[in-house]
């Protein structure tokens, strides 16, 4: 059975999207749901969708490399994303990555042997001011993630906490949203 | 302090606007957005204005591209074709990727409403009946606001057919992009609006003829866009009363770095550095050494009374031999290597150059990254930084888009000003700073 033979109701939403005409517009968002929900885009899924918006599935593949948010192997459940530019690296970001490393036994494109983690090295994630940041799949960022707050995330995940309900020790300290500060 | 320009956030003239309700609780949705005056200035524009007006008020107001490149928005808008017969696009650059920029992220999160209200007007002005918002894909929260409160508009008629009983429909789309810097290159961004890989196109022709789809197309930022719905609401003259020459209204400058209070803060253009990050941004939390004043691609200056003093606005800081960019500072403490900081930033672009064109490919992802690696990690040899200032010079200009030059001018200001680092590194194999740990 295919990927999206039981989505046709939301591929119908994704296609209102672009002009009739342009359906290869929704390679995109078709390659992020399989992502999603499967935590890599295998040959199969490729080709499903190059047939679902009408190319070949080298076209397709061709978009898929162009991006870092879309994996070729599969992945843990928690593909966590370090951030390793200026701002992030400036706030220790290299140590961030090789503590990860060796708390985890892994490398990029490997997954931990309880399935759980799988760890990549990304580029400017857009928030220089709460660095070093991470982002765990497609959730909202965790920022100021200093040691205590990693022991404290990897812990939590690890006990099966969902990722919202963790407590992150510490105060991050920047300034954003005036009213908070 | 009321005679002139506005050019300090301490005028007492000056009061924040883009970025007035970020962090207020529900500020995101429709309810509070309308019980603080919003979708007044759509309203304004498409019920009391001609399309040429709205761009004649933006032309007059001087407001200039928040994006990077600081293109006149008005003149940039005056070069849609008119009565064509053919579909406009207005699209919202939310692709925000330059290494030191974080300022459009909150709008989209904490007022997405005013991106929308911005994109109806700027819809309004170049004919255009259907808009695309590119956002990033890593911005999850400003995603979901946004699609949360382009349902809300819908459901209330601030989108969808004849906007406030002016005869002007407009349907809103927001794409998602999947993490790759080029994108926020506007004929890339198009690509890969358009499900293909996500190259520069050949220009011209350009957007405003041939864009997305093929058809007539416009571009801005999302600062930019947002500007607009204030230019609209209070006047060209009131923009224009802030800050000098050719660099007017307010901006969303940002600061990273060791500062006190890292962040983006809303000023009037021409605010000067040292307000910026000793009084806004609490001053810095170890030496530094030096700054990068507008996102990573900007040459970066000393970190002395003569940088701190200058206003950050487009000709000030040409005048310094760099530029605005974004808005977005970094410090750089005393305690980092100049070369490692370059190495990382070379890296970014190498990482991120789409291959396409061989002074980039090759220049920049390989000879460029290779032989900064090799000075910063002691197997530089003595005429390196010759071989690498020869190499840029084959690089700057011979391009097929930006992405290349980006990656030069930030070494070519750190050999400008920190040249002894890199002939340091040369000699002695090692750098002049000791490396520390950094992680906390």
């Amino acid at each position: 059975m295919g990927f999206f033979d039981d989505k046709q109701d939301w591929l119908e939403i994704v296609f209102k999207n672009y002009p009739p005409e342009n359906r290869r517009a929704a390679v995109m968002p078709l390659l992020r749901k399989v992502q999603q929900e499967e935590g890599h885009v295998a040959p199969e899924r490729i080709a499903e969708i190059a047939e679902i918006v009408g190319t070949t599935p080298t076209e397709v593949r061709g978009v898929m490399s162009f991006y870092s948010y879309y994996q070729a192997v599969p992945t843990g459940k928690y593909h966590i994303q370090v951030c390793a530019t200026l701002s992030c690296a400036l706030a220790g970001a290299e140590e961030l990555w090789d503590t990860l490393r060796a708390e985890l036994g892994i490398g990029p494109g490997e997954v931990t042997p309880d399935g759980l983690f799988s760890i990549q090295k990304v580029e400017c994630l857009g928030s220089c001011h709460t660095a070093p940041v991470i982002q765990i799949n497609d959730e909202p960022y965790v920022e100021c993630v200093t040691r205590a707050r990693l022991s404290a995330l990897l812990e939590g995940l690890k006990a099966g906490k969902p990722l919202e309900e963790i407590e992150l020790p510490g105060d991050c300290g920047h300034h954003v949203r005036e009213e908070e500060a | 302090m009321s005679e002139g320009p506005i050019v300090s956030g301490h005028d007492p003239r000056f009061e924040r606007t883009l970025y007035a309700h970020v962090g207020k609780p529900g500020s995101h949705t429709l309810d509070y957005y309308l019980s603080h005056g919003g979708y007044e200035a759509a309203k304004k524009a498409l019920t009391q204005m001609t399309p040429d007006e709205v761009i004649e008020e933006v032309k007059r107001s001087g407001l200039r591209g928040r994006g990077g490149a600081g293109f006149p928005t008005g003149l940039k808008w005056s070069f849609m074709p008119k009565d064509d017969g053919q579909q406009h696009y207005i699209i919202m650059n939310a692709d925000e990727s330059e290494p030191g920029s974080f300022k459009d992220r909150y709008i989209l999160e904490d007022d997405p409403h005013q991106a929308i209200e911005g994109m109806i007007i700027a819809g309004y002005a170049i004919r255009a009946t259907k808009g695309y918002i590119y956002i990033r894909g890593e911005y999850r929260r400003a995603y979901d606001r946004l699609i949360a409160a382009i349902e809300e508009a819908y459901a209330r008629g601030y989108l969808g057919k004849n906007l406030f009983g002016s005869g002007f429909d407009f349907d809103l789309y927001v794409h998602r992009g999947a993490g790759a810097y080029i994108c926020g290159e506007e004929t890339a961004l198009m690509n890969s609006l358009e499900g293909l890989r996500a190259n520069p196109r050949l220009k011209p022709p350009f957007p405003a003829q041939k864009g997305l789809f093929g058809k007539p197309t416009t571009i801005n930022n999302v600062e930019t866009i947002a500007s607009v719905v204030h230019i609209v609401a209070r006047g060209a003259e009131w923009f224009a009363s802030m800050g000098y020459d050719k660099s007017k209204g307010m901006k969303l400058y940002q600061v990273s770095g060791p500062a006190v209070r890292p962040g983006v803060y809303e000023l009037p253009m021409g605010t000067t550095f040292r307000e910026l990050i000793y009084d806004w941004a609490g001053g810095v939390k170890e030496p530094i050494k030096a700054l990068i004043p507008g996102g990573s691609s900007t040459p970066l200056l000393p970190f002395n009374d003569d940088t701190l003093d200058t206003p950050m606005d487009y000709e000030h800081l040409q005048q310094k031999g760099t530029m605005l960019g974004t808005g977005g500072v970094i410090l750089i403490p005393e305690s980092a290597c100049i070369v490692d900081v370059m190495w990382n930033l070379v890296r970014f672009y190498g990482h991120e150059s789409c291959g396409k064109c061989t002074p980039c490919r090759e220049g920049v992802a390989g000879w460029m990254t290779k032989l900064l690696g090799q000075i910063e990690t002691g197997r530089g040899k003595p005429g390196d930084v010759e071989l690498l200032e020869d190499l840029m010079d084959n690089i700057e200009g011979k391009s097929f888009c930006p992405l290349a030059d980006a990656a030069v001018w930030p070494v070519k200001g750190a050999l400008r000003h920190f040249r002894d680092e890199f002939i340091h590194h040369l000699e002695h194999k090692t750098c002049r700073v000791e490396k520390k740990g950094r992680w906390r």
